[in-house]
């Protein structure tokens, strides 16, 4: 009964202020917002392109997902058997031709250790823009394999599929500002409003206040790392320049659900660690000073998760950097289930600690009661 | 009578930070803030701690509600033990202090239901209680107002319900009529009365000598944290007022009044 009070108290705080509400939706809002601008300013005016690409190997099935998700933008690919290298690398390198894919031997039959190597001209617009498509089509590809790619002209190459390969990145990111702006708030602001002492004047066990912030604090935030994640997912395909529907089929219903559980477990983490720094902290101004290096630290790990396919399977024990890797692993359309589940149990074990820590500092005259 | 309050020994002590030490221009670390103070609080009866301010009245208070916790020594309150069962004296007692605040966001009728099921009040009687109380007070045409839009008066009234929520035995406040103006202190030392005959413990702290007169059974003068006297009002002063006591005793302990 005080616990469900707690709970409820949290949510009626939040869900009777619409500023409250606001302030966490409209950041998903913006970011659908900008970025079908941005993807509408790259895509929007371009004229239809013929792509003339040179192939090599037998990878049928993967030329044709290629093939397919190319037209999906409303371009044409125009495959041509490669019989002479140097004449097809000569060709991309002074514009006639867009690209070379050489397949490994057998690669639609290869189970592990295929490549895909790309040539294309990172000076030309047209042949970086096959690029970019090319390998967002590859990833999504549902096989283990390698992408090699090599730029026959050196040039600034920005690709659109760096959205894509950040996506992990901005969810944790979202997830951590949702948080942030919750929590600090409602804990650190509650101590120095000194609103929190008189719930711990009363008879509700100090294990039942802690869980009666992350709780419901972790739903709340859940709600605005929700509302960003929809804002990038809605607007990445305009971005990239495909359907909604093909960027969604890159992914099973299985991954869908353990991305689903990978975020599940990083949001209560997050909610934990910012409410026991704000528990700890005296004013609000101070624990939004320890959150901000906190978000940088996290920021910094979800960004080294980009390389964690390379760093071995001992990832899987550092809070948020396994949940990142195990993520950009689902949308490189790898099979990670062991990592995530492992990611995921070991978020929530985590989080029982810090609740417990939580604990420790309400019962702590000095952390909570010190001048 | 019914020994309601047992205090036996208490002793706390502070670190004093380097600010402290410097403004103060002392090179102790730690200060004595209550020192060894024993007492005991009856069944119906006002218990008034009288001191001056920094004599270590609020510290013992918050002993008392389980805050903070002693160096030294044990209190009883109706039988709980402060430092073996926190959580149950937190249920026997209500605590009203300015330190505690309520969230300005809320309704008193939000906050009332709020703080009655942290108590663990069942439902029914909660609604009771509330009509009961907002209706004592005049609460019942601000329940809905938000209570960062209070008044003063109001407030303290508010955040006075919201303590004995859950009618508690032993009823502990600090400086109550601090603050207040003379139309809400009264409806506030009215009720501290009311209380003592239904049968209510009260234990406040206070440095205005009218109230002690006023309200106070017994009380129990502290200075620099140490209990110099205690007793029924009228054996304590004699033929002198509460105030003429109180500096004798004062002068007797720290010399002359500067």
């Amino acid at each position: 009964m005080k616990l469900l009070a707690l709970i409820k108290k949290e949510f009626h705080r939040f869900f009777h202020d619409p500023r409250l509400i606001i302030t966490i939706l409209l950041p998903g809002i913006m970011l659908y917002v900008i970025y079908s601008i941005v993807g509408t300013a790259i895509n929007g005016e371009r004229e239809p392109q013929n792509y003339k690409v040179y192939v090599d190997g037998s990878a049928e099935a993967a030329v044709a997902f290629v093939g397919a998700f190319v037209t999906e933008t409303g371009d044409t690919v125009e495959w041509l058997p490669l019989e002479d290298g140097d004449a097809a690398r000569a060709e991309v390198e002074n514009g006639e031709a867009d690209a070379v894919l050489i397949f490994s031997e057998n690669f639609d039959e290869t189970a592990q250790g295929a490549t895909v190597r790309i040539l294309y001209n990172g000076a030309e617009e047209k042949s970086s823009a096959f690029y970019t498509l090319a390998e967002t089509a590859l990833n999504m590809y549902g096989m283990r394999f390698a992408v090699v790619s090599e730029s026959v002209k050196s040039a600034e190459e920005i690709g659109r599929n760096l959205f894509a390969g950040f996506l992990p990145f901005l969810i944790v990111t979202f997830i951590f500002s949702s948080c942030m702006g919750v929590t600090i708030e409602s804990v650190a602001g509650e101590k120095e409003r000194g609103t929190l002492s008189t719930i711990l004047a009363t008879s509700a066990p100090r294990y039942q206040i802690s869980i009666g912030k992350v709780v419901p604090l972790s739903c709340i935030a859940a709600i605005g790392a929700a509302s960003s994640f929809l804002g990038v997912v809605l607007s990445l395909p305009k971005v990239i320049g495909v359907s909604l529907g093909v960027f969604a089929g890159a992914m099973s219903f299985g991954g869908y659900a353990l991305l689903f559980l990978l975020i599940l477990s990083i949001v209560p983490l997050i909610i934990a660690t910012i409410t026991t720094v704000s528990a700890y902290a005296k004013t609000v101004k101070e624990a939004t000073g320890y959150t901000s290096v906190i978000m940088i630290l996290v920021m910094v790990v979800s960004l080294v998760g980009a390389f964690v396919g390379t760093m071995g399977d001992w990832v899987v024990c550092i809070p948020i950097l396994n949940a990142v890797g195990a993520m950009g692993m689902l949308f490189e359309g790898k099979t990670v289930i062991w990592q995530s589940l492992v990611s995921v149990g070991l978020n929530i074990v985590y989080t029982a600690l810090l609740v417990l820590l939580m604990t420790k500092m309400l019962s702590s005259e000095r952390i909570m009661f010190g001048k | 009578m019914e020994e309601i309050v047992r205090a036996e020994g208490l002793k706390k002590t502070f670190t004093l930070s380097k600010k402290q030490q410097r403004i103060e221009r002392t090179a102790e670390t730690r200060r004595i803030a209550v020192d060894k103070l024993s007492f005991s609080a009856y069944r119906g009866e006002i218990y008034g701690l009288l001191g001056p301010n920094g004599a270590g009245k609020t510290t013992t208070l918050r002993m008392l509600s389980t805050l903070i916790r002693p160096d030294e020594g044990d209190a009883f309150l109706c039988g709980h033990s402060i430092m073996k069962e926190p959580q149950r004296v937190r249920d026997v007692i209500g605590f009203m202090t300015s330190e505690l605040k309520l969230e300005g966001f809320f309704t008193p009728d939000y906050l009332f239901d709020f703080f009655g099921a942290m108590h663990g009040v069942e439902k029914a009687t909660l609604a009771a209680r509330k009509r009961e109380l907002f209706s004592r007070f005049g609460i019942d045409k601000f329940s809905e107002v938000q209570v960062k839009n209070l008044s003063t008066g109001m407030l303290q009234k508010v955040s006075l319900v919201i303590s004995i929520v859950h009618d508690p035995e032993v009823v502990i406040f600090d400086e109550p009529t601090n603050g207040l103006d003379v139309i809400t202190a009264k409806v506030v030392t009215d009720f501290l009365e009311e209380l003592r005959q239904m049968g209510k413990s009260i234990i406040l702290s206070t440095h205005i000598f009218s109230l002690v007169e006023k309200l106070c059974d017994r009380v129990g003068i502290i200075i620099d944290g140490r209990m110099i006297a205690e007793g029924e009002l009228k054996e304590l002063c004699g033929e002198l007022s509460l105030e003429d006591r109180f500096f004798n005793i004062y002068r007797s302990v720290k010399g002359d009044v500067q």
